[in-house]
């Protein structure tokens, strides 16, 4: 089923950009009285009438294949009855009815006998034909990867048609081309001859305006669609990808040799310009139309994979590079810096070289030694060592309850050696072949979570640190990892005070699900756009704060703050204890409190802690007491600071993970 | 007739089916929308209700007669919330205290709803 899938996807779009590209190759060409020519044109118009069956037959048989995989039965792809369900319920059945009905029309117009003598009426009859196979191509871009892309679905849809429409008049007048010019170049077509070099020459110009729109349109796709370099190497999508681009490669360079040796060769006539070179010319130009069918059948093979972007990168070296490598080393830093200069040196002389038609040999030679030289000072110092799960996403977000599971799985397994603080100070340490690592350091910002995941799976046998892959879930893992983040975090956040630091977001609140009694439980995230006064507070000793609090809960509300309030010790009756006088009416959570309490206490050490959140979910201040009321007026400056700081336009926290 | 002519035609009949298909299409679903909104507030407007809810008692105001609870999702009429609501009886207030979960039935013509029974809930 899937091979068939594959092959009439492929068959599907090579016959839709076809029919694309062969009529615009007519209308470029443009009409002729000549009856080589004409013969030519009919033969293509005759074969554009086959090419609309097949893509219509072929696209029948993706549909069926697609019905049979959203009903979840091999057997849907011949029902009539599953097969209109699809068309008629679901977009990419909307599409498919949408692109049908266009090649039914388009194969009814070619159909036509219409009198082409006159040129307007030649013009408008041929660039019908171009513009119904464009409009049965273009939708296949609302139903492909580029919609199921969120948000600006809009903008993918747009970006992957262009490139869908430009690729067919491209890949689509190859062939026409080639036979074209396999014609002329034969003693009973010489009449066609000039005809065909004008054609050669205005298909040139026009396809090198495609290729930079492929490229341009190519590489905004592959940022949406891929986005990294880890997507590019370690996920099938990426490396399908990558077998594209080293395939248009081979194309480039064919097109870069048809369009500066042999297009110049085409008109006048001797041993190797005129009918040689015309030969010559047709030969390479259906080399490049067999290479972009190649690509096509990588392209259908991309169509029917999960993009890079959704996929867990596996990463093939045992290296990588990064930036992160040169912090606080000077020397390093420098020998990169000078490295990256000669570099840019011999990008210059690249482009010089391109450019200038004197001193070519010596500025490229010369470019590639400062590149080669650049890149070997420069990269080095970059190296950083790389696992093949470096680059893949926690499955487990940085969550409040994952953290406190991670606590106590670090607790359980991990302190004995790491000590209970995470300084790498544990008894059990000190017999280790190198010291264990001190958990709380900042170097997280050159190991990335996906590293961390590899040594808790595989150990560190160098190091004595044993794998725990065989006695934690993957969830469990995640859990540490989350909680090892919170830890280097709230040992960073040591020197957070209780005032803001406007501009600066560092410290990521995580996230948490708590209930106050029976109602629906809420999540911190859903507070994001408000500031939130997370109190972690211990009674009695915070009573008279409580109070102060539930005093100017309007204040509070109407400068847009919302507190939450978390007992220390989760008691589910803490609603009760705090008792009927003050009315205390912001939520205290009576459910999920112990891992709020866990996950936070690990920025703050106090019984009673108030975390200052900002509108991004960021921690702006932490005040650490024992309780007691304290200057209320400063908060509530705070907050309003907060309210009016300027919303950077960076991902939210979520996005970011070291 | 001559082919341009032809194409001209064919492009128009294209646009303008598609345009008109298109608009018959945005109005129908616009009239049905806004039929579902009147029929859905004239299902509830006017009406008699009554939920019942689950909350907590946070405050109590009894010369007010009202009971400030932080209550659950009140289908068609009020997300969760910390709200005040009115009771019908002081019995119903004097019946529950503060931390109290409660289930509740909250009845009345909205915005007039008051509580008019509540009971204890026993949380593990």
């Amino acid at each position: 089923m899937y091979a068939l899938g594959l092959i009439a996807r492929w068959v599907h779009l090579t016959s839709s950009l076809f029919l694309v590209g062969a009529s615009a190759m007519i209308v470029i060409a443009g009409p002729s009285d000549r009856s080589t020519a004409r013969r030519w044109e009919h033969r293509i118009l005759s074969s554009a009438r086959g090419l609309a069956v097949v893509a219509f037959a072929s696209g029948l048989v993706v549909l069926g294949v697609q019905t049979a995989l959203f009903e979840g039965r091999a057997a849907a792809a011949l029902e009539v009855g599953a097969i209109g369900r699809v068309l008629v319920e679901t977009q990419t059945g909307r599409v498919w009815l949408v692109r049908f009905s266009f090649l039914v029309m388009l194969a009814a117009f070619l159909l036509l006998r219409l009198s082409v003598e006159r040129r307007a009426d030649w013009r408008a009859a041929r660039g019908e034909v171009a513009l119904l196979g464009a409009a049965a191509l273009v939708p296949i871009a609302a139903a492909g990867h580029a919609a199921a892309v969120d948000p600006d679905t809009a903008r993918a849809i747009a970006f992957d048609g262009l490139h869908v429409v430009v690729a067919g008049v491209w890949v689509g007048g190859l062939l026409p081309l080639a036979l074209l010019l396999r014609t002329a170049a034969t003693s009973e077509g010489a009449d066609a001859r000039p005809y065909a070099v004008l054609a050669a020459r205005r298909f040139s110009r026009l396809a090198l305006c495609a290729m930079v729109m492929l490229a341009v349109t190519g590489a905004l796709l592959a940022t949406i669609h891929v986005g990294s370099v880890a997507g590019f190497v370690g996920t099938s999508y990426g490396r399908l990808l990558l077998a594209k681009l080293v395939l248009l490669g081979l194309v480039l360079l064919l097109a870069s040799v048809n369009r500066t040796v042999l297009l110049a060769r085409l008109a006048g006539d001797g041993p190797t310009v005129g009918r040689p070179a015309m030969r010559r010319l047709s030969g390479f130009v259906v080399a490049e139309g067999l290479l972009a069918l190649a690509i096509l059948a990588v392209v259908a093979a991309l169509s029917v994979t999960p993009p890079a972007r959704h996929e867990a990168p596996v990463w093939p070296f045992g290296i990588r590079l990064s930036v992160a490598a040169l912090e606080g080393a000077t020397a390093e830093a420098t020998r990169t810096l000078i490295g990256s200069q000669i570099a840019v040196l011999g990008l210059v002389a690249m482009i010089a070289g391109v450019i200038l038609r004197t001193w070519r040999l010596p500025l490229v030679a010369l470019a590639l030694v400062a590149l080669g030289a650049g890149a070997g000072l420069a990269l080095p110092p970059l190296a950083i060592d790389a696992y093949p799960t470096t680059y893949l996403r926690p499955s487990v977000p940085y969550q409040a309850a994952s953290i406190a599971s991670g606590a106590a799985l670090y607790r359980e397994s991990c302190a004995a050696c790491h000590g209970s603080e995470g300084a790498g100070d544990g008894l059990a340490g000190l017999a280790l072949p190198r010291p264990p690592a001190d958990l709380r350091a900042p170097h997280t910002a050159q190991h990335t979570a996906g590293d961390l995941f590899w040594w808790l799976t595989n150990g560190i046998p160098a190091a004595g640190m044993p794998g725990f892959g065989a006695r934690f879930t993957e969830e469990q893992r995640w859990d540490l990892i989350n909680f090892l983040r919170a830890l280097s975090a709230g040992y960073a956040a040591r020197g957070m005070g209780p005032s803001v630091e406007l501009g600066r977001r560092w410290l990521v609140a995580p996230d948490f699900t708590f209930a106050v009694g029976p109602t629906p439980p809420r999540a911190l995230k859903e507070y994001r756009g408000r500031v939130v006064l997370l109190v972690l507070y211990h009674l009695p000793g915070a009573r008279p704060r409580m109070s102060q609090l539930a005093g100017r809960e309007g204040t509070l509300a109407a400068l847009g703050a919302e507190v939450i309030a978390v007992p220390t010790d989760a008691a589910p009756d803490a609603i009760r204890r705090l008792g009927a006088e003050p009315r205390v009416l912001f939520p205290i959570v009576t459910q999920g409190a112990t891992a709020i309490v866990t996950a936070y206490g690990l920025f703050a050490g106090s019984p009673h802690a108030e975390f200052l959140i900002d509108r991004q979910g960021y921690i702006r201040a932490i005040a650490q007491s024992r309780g007691e009321a304290a200057e209320l007026e400063t908060l509530l400056a705070q907050i309003q600071e907060l309210n009016q700081e300027k919303t950077p336009a960076e991902a939210p926290p979520e996005e970011h993970v070291h | 007739m001559r082919a341009w002519k032809a194409v001209v035609l064919i492009n128009l009949a294209l646009i303008v089916g598609g345009g008109w298909g298109y608009a018959v299409w945005g109005l129908r679903t616009a009239r049905l929308e806004r039929e579902l909104a009147v029929a859905r507030a004239a299902a509830l407007a006017g009406v008699e209700r009554e939920w019942i809810v689950e909350g907590v008692v946070r405050a109590i105001f009894p010369e007010l007669n009202v009971l400030v609870i932080t209550h659950g999702d009140i289908r068609d009429y009020m997300p969760a919330m910390t709200m005040g609501f009115r009771v019908t009886s002081p019995k119903i207030q004097e019946a529950v205290s503060v931390g109290d979960a409660v289930r509740f039935t909250l009845r009345g013509v909205p915005p007039n709803v008051a509580v008019t029974a509540i009971q204890k809930i026993i949380t593990r």
